[in-house]
């Protein structure tokens, strides 16, 4: 998909939502600010600093240290546990085992998957897969948290919850969102929604415009 | 059903198109398991063909051949055999081998047939061009004309009145052409590669006057040729044999039968590898498309088409395979025949290679047909497993999303259970002896042990049976990679299990035959230093050429015993004599020499007792010493008595020893020069083996030899003065030639086996782009991506390497104790040659990394996005 004039600001702390139909460029552009996908022209500067000229080293170290994502699909690794899913960041960055098992337990705590440490992704629901998969995202500690579809795969109930998650831990975490979703309900978590069709953005809406906001 | 064809050609074209790579891998495994085998089977068929078609050619009309020893028959036995009713022709044949000299040089050696000429012109098959000249009977059977086959004639540029210079036995001969031959018959003849001589002239020029090689006996139509055979048998001596040409090719074809039932076998380790390498691509086949398997059983396909898809997939990847590997096996045939007639000139008999023109003109729709059956039938065989498994599968849990083949649990632990009990079963099998000379229980154990190991692999691939790893514990990030590679790799013992067999099949047979080949090499190096110790041997100047001299170029004259020993530093001369015969049915070495001398200057490694005592008492009492091979054939030992025929008829011999000899296939027979001239009349001498005196200068005894012999060799070469370590090499030489063929049998398994994890690692790159590419989204850089299928790959080599080296070492056992004892009764002393080992090992380690090290490429090269998006 073809994004065309996208220009946007997210400044940090910040909660954004992209609505709008399928195909209209919402997760391509989430992959570009990933750095997944790559820009034909304009610029992201992310932390201030304008991506055009990063390699993909750079972008490899840019994910490792300052950006989470949390896909639709989870994308867990299948043969490792839970705990051992959250830990991978940590590991590919080199921690210390000491700091890692700390940092493990307090994300499981956090997403209340404790008690389900050692299982692995085929044996645990898609709600608590995402659950660990968000813990993932976050066990880096990223300044820039990437949602694509979370609440994508599972239901209503425990999209809500995934969205509760996202926010509260966001917000604990001082982190930027950016969520990319189809559902009107899951956007509400947002601080402001806009609104894509055709590869453009289309309109922003602000929480004080909406109906209707998450507890 | 042409409906459902139309269905598989649009399924398979669409795989094809999808998996290129892994289609290309896996026709490329099939083909060359096929060449392997049909290069094999080309080559013996072709070199056997070769000795049959020349024996058939040049027999003509005969229909019986009266056979003596090797120093030939008294051509007075003619006069008694023409008396005998029912012989309606009678003809004298001598059949030699001479070489051409070119510059001073041995060249190419020949075939030379004395016929009796006059009488038989237009008999034998073939025509000759001749000048019509008046002097044209005369030159027929002048001492020096020699008629040569049109072949021969265009390779030596050769022309009516042009000279010749032959080098027969140990002198030379300057001939003149007479005539060129054409065989008679369309087809390849034998004629186009001989030189026809009269008789009296052959007689001459080979010193065989008064005698014949053999004489053909055209017998009446009417009557029983073996009612004949039996009469023309009572009017010769004993040792005189009567039989049909065609039974020559069949002795022939018996005494190598082992030699190529082995090689035969060995080439088929190419297949059974394939056979894993098909069954590995099915399975993972059947994995890719458990959801479109799903969609046809949807939609109304029955469970048996749904095998019968995969079934036809895997066959046509074997008729692709078969065609390919058929035109590999011709062209690899091409250097084979020339190494196998080589080898079996060697060891048995002189045989020629067919010639490359022939082979491609040859049967080639026979061959290909054959190739294509052998590619399509191993690898239907390959695919029986995945395809049951594929037309078995659960519909409603194929199109459910989640991973089918998790939910598929192989039992690891029962199938463990049975590949130990095929391990019992293959010790069980290789404890009883051979069935009709052939090791068949030594190889349905191979079998057992092959299949035994390959059970276990699964077992071995999830590290012991559902063992959890925590990447916790690991420490630094290749540790990180390394769990999730050998998590990713343990929690697929079924397919991966395979890959493991695979390799672990083509490494255990290359250890396997290494350590028997180099056990082997160490006993006759042993057997060498025991008992070569002549310090010189005066042989033949092409003695070193083996048997494919022929018998004349293989004599000496006894005369030179005494020209050698008058040579000051010369302390003794042994006369070795080395002729073939018929004992009981069996083709056997029988030699020659003086025993007492041999008991002071030499020895045997006998079986019992002091080789010197043996040998004296040998020559004391006329005994025999026999080889350990001949012995388990003869179902004989010390103290028994041999009866053989002698040209005064049977004789009994006591046995006074058993001995171990490597020097030849059908056994040796060990006697007394004296006892062996007495009876078999016989004076020409093989070699000399000369012992020197104490500080005897070895160059300047040397060269008196050469000067002293030069002179009576009659403008031949002179003959070959070979010190104790060039004969040495000479014979490790022979040996590793030998083996020549093994190796490269051995290099094809392991090939396939190659291709087989580059096939699996590949096929699991592409079920893993998911996984990649979310590794690569959470931080993971390419190089950790390499690394992770890296991993993998050294995973399973370890695991195939470690079961590799426990099979080849059993295989070992089997080969050396229980196939290559029965099937040639060599006693080999089993070494581990560590050196051979590590580097077969370093090989495999590297085939390991070199097959992972692309497709590990290849996935950290995956683009993220569309990784993420694969399902």
């Amino acid at each position: 998909m073809v994004l065309h004039g996208v220009d946007l600001e997210v400044r940090q702390g910040e909660f954004c939502a992209f609505v709008g139909p399928s195909g209209c460029g919402k997760s391509t552009l989430l992959n570009l600010v990933a750095g997944l996908d790559h820009p034909t022209s304009g610029d992201i500067v992310i932390d201030g600093r304008s991506t055009n000229t990063l390699s993909s080293h750079d972008w490899t170290t840019m994910r490792r240290e300052i950006i989470g994502i949390v896909f639709q699909a989870f994308h867990l690794v299948p043969g490792l546990t839970a705990e051992e899913n959250i830990a991978l960041p940590l590991m590919l960055r080199g921690e210390r085992q000491r700091d890692i098992a700390v940092r493990v337990d307090e994300l499981l705590q956090q997403v209340g998957m404790s008690h389900r440490r050692r299982h692995r992704p085929g044996e645990l629901s898609g709600g608590e897969q995402q659950r660990v998969a968000l813990a993932r995202a976050l066990a880096h500690r990223p300044r820039l948290l990437l949602a694509d579809e979370p609440t994508g795969n599972v239901d209503s109930h425990q999209g809500a919850e995934i969205m509760s998650l996202i926010r509260g831990l966001a917000q604990a975490g001082g982190q930027t969102v950016l969520l990319v979703t189809h559902s009107a309900q899951a956007a509400l978590a947002a601080d402001y929604t806009w609104t894509m069709c055709d590869g453009r953005l289309v309109s922003r809406t602000t929480p004080s415009t909406q109906a209707v906001r998450p507890s | 059903m042409p409906s459902f064809m139309k269905i598989v050609v649009l399924i398979l074209v669409s795989h094809l198109r999808q998996w290129p790579l892994r289609t290309v891998l896996t026709i490329g495994g099939v083909a060359l398991g096929v060449s392997a085998s049909v290069a094999v089977r080309t080559a013996n068929v072709d070199v056997l063909s070769s000795f049959e078609q020349a024996v058939l050619t040049v027999a003509g009309p005969t229909t019986l051949e009266v056979t003596g020893s090797e120093s030939g028959l008294d051509e007075q036995l003619m006069t008694r055999v023409r008396a005998v009713p029912g012989v309606t022709s009678v003809s004298p044949v001598i059949l030699q081998t001479a070489v051409q000299m070119k510059g001073g040089q041995p060249g190419q050696a020949i075939q030379v047939l004395g016929l009796d000429l006059l009488a038989e012109f237009n008999t034998r098959g073939f025509r000759v061009s001749q000048p019509t000249t008046e002097r044209q009977m005369i030159d027929m059977i002048h001492p020096r004309s020699v008629f040569v086959g049109d072949k021969l004639a265009t390779d030596w540029n050769l022309s009516v009145g042009d000279e010749v210079h032959l080098l027969i036995g140990t002198g030379g001969c300057r001939c003149r052409v007479a005539g060129i031959l054409h065989g008679e018959s369309a087809q390849r003849s034998s004629w186009e590669r001989l030189a026809v001589m009269d008789i009296a002239a052959a007689q001459v020029t080979f010193g065989m006057v008064g005698l014949v090689d053999r004489i053909d006996l055209v017998t009446a139509p009417h009557l029983s040729v073996d009612a004949v055979a039996d009469k023309v048998r009572t009017v010769l001596p004993p040792h005189v044999t009567v039989e049909r040409p065609t039974s020559r090719t069949s002795q022939v074809e018996q005494m190598i039968s082992a030699f190529r039932l082995n090689l035969t076998v060995l080439s088929w380790v190419g297949l059974l590898v394939g056979m894993f390498l098909i069954y590995n691509t099915m399975a993972f086949a059947v994995a890719q498309r458990r959801r479109e398997i799903g969609i046809y059983r949807a939609v109304g396909m029955t469970q048996g088409r749904v095998a019968l898809l995969f079934l036809i997939e895997a066959g046509l990847y074997g008729i692709v395979g078969g065609l390919v590997g058929t035109v590999a096996g011709m062209v690899l045939a091409q250097q084979l025949i020339a190494l196998l007639s080589r080898t079996i000139s060697d060891l048995y008999v002189p045989v020629s290679a067919g010639g490359a023109a022939s082979l491609w003109t040859g049967p080639w729709f026979t061959m290909g047909v054959e190739g294509v059956l052998i590619g399509s039938v191993v690898s239907m065989i390959g695919a029986i497993g995945p395809s049951v498994d594929a037309g078995r599968t659960t519909t409603v849990r194929a199109l459910a999303p989640g991973d089918y083949e998790a939910s598929q649990q192989l039992r690891v632990g029962r199938l463990a259970l049975t590949g130990c009990a095929l391990l019992g079963v293959a010790g069980l099998l290789s404890w009883p002896g051979p069935i009709q000379g052939i090791p068949v229980l030594g190889y349905m154990a191979t079998l057992c042990l092959l299949a035994g190991l390959a059970c276990l692999a699964p077992l071995c691939v999830t590290g012991g049976g559902g063992h959890r790893r925590s990447i916790g514990s690991t420490v630094g990030l290749s540790g990180v990679m390394r769990t999730i590679a050998v998590e990713h790799a343990s929690r697929n013992p079924g397919r991966n299990g395979v890959t493991v067999s695979a390799f672990m099949v083509g490494l255990a047979i290359m250890i396997g035959v290494l350590v028997m080949v180099r056990s082997f090499r160490h006993t006759v190096e042993v057997w060498v230093a025991d008992t070569v110790l002549a310090d010189v041997v005066v042989a033949p100047s092409l003695w070193l050429r083996g048997t494919e001299i022929g018998a004349v170029g293989r004599s000496l004259p006894q005369s030179w015993t005494s020209l050698l020993s008058s040579i000051p530093e010369v302390a003794a001369v042994d006369t070795y004599r080395d002729v073939r015969m018929t004992v009981n049915g069996h083709r056997v070495a029988v030699v020659s020499r003086d025993l007492r001398l041999h008991a002071r200057w030499s020895r045997y490694l006998v079986r019992r007792g002091d080789s010197s005592e043996q040998l004296n008492r040998a020559a004391e009492i006329g005994g025999l010493l026999v080889s350990e091979v001949l012995a388990d054939r003869l179902g004989v030992q010390e103290g028994s008595i041999l009866e053989i025929m002698t040209p005064s008829g049977v004789r009994p011999f006591p046995i006074v020893a058993v001995f171990y000899d490597y020097s030849t296939d059908g056994g040796k027979l060990l006697m007394d020069r004296a006892l062996y001239q007495s009876l078999w009349h016989d004076e020409l001498v093989t070699v000399f083996p000369v012992y020197l005196r104490e500080r005897a200068s070895l160059d300047r005894v040397r060269d008196r030899i050469t000067e002293q012999l030069s002179i009576v060799t009659n403008g031949g070469l002179p003959p070959l003065v070979i010190s104790n370590t060039e004969l040495r090499k000479e014979i490790l030489e022979i040996f590793d030639r030998t083996f020549l063929l093994t190796y490269v049998l051995e290099a094809i398994a392991v090939v396939i086996a190659m291709l087989g994890i580059v096939n699996t690692l590949i096929t699991s790159v592409l079920e893993r782009r998911r996984e990649f590419a979310t590794l690569r989204a959470i931080g993971g850089s390419a190089a950790q991506i390499q690394q992770l299928v890296l991993w993998e790959a050294i995973y399973l080599g370890a695991i195939g390497i470690a079961l590799g080296l426990i099979g080849g070492g059993l295989l070992s056992l089997l080969l050396i104790k229980v196939i290559n004892r029965q099937s040639f009764g060599w006693t080999i002393q089993m070494i581990l040659p560590i050196g051979s080992l590590v580097q077969a090992v370093a090989l495999a380690v590297l085939a390991t990394v070199v097959a992972g090290y692309f497709p590990a490429r290849w996935a950290a090269r995956q683009p993220v996005v569309e990784g993420l998006r694969d399902e």
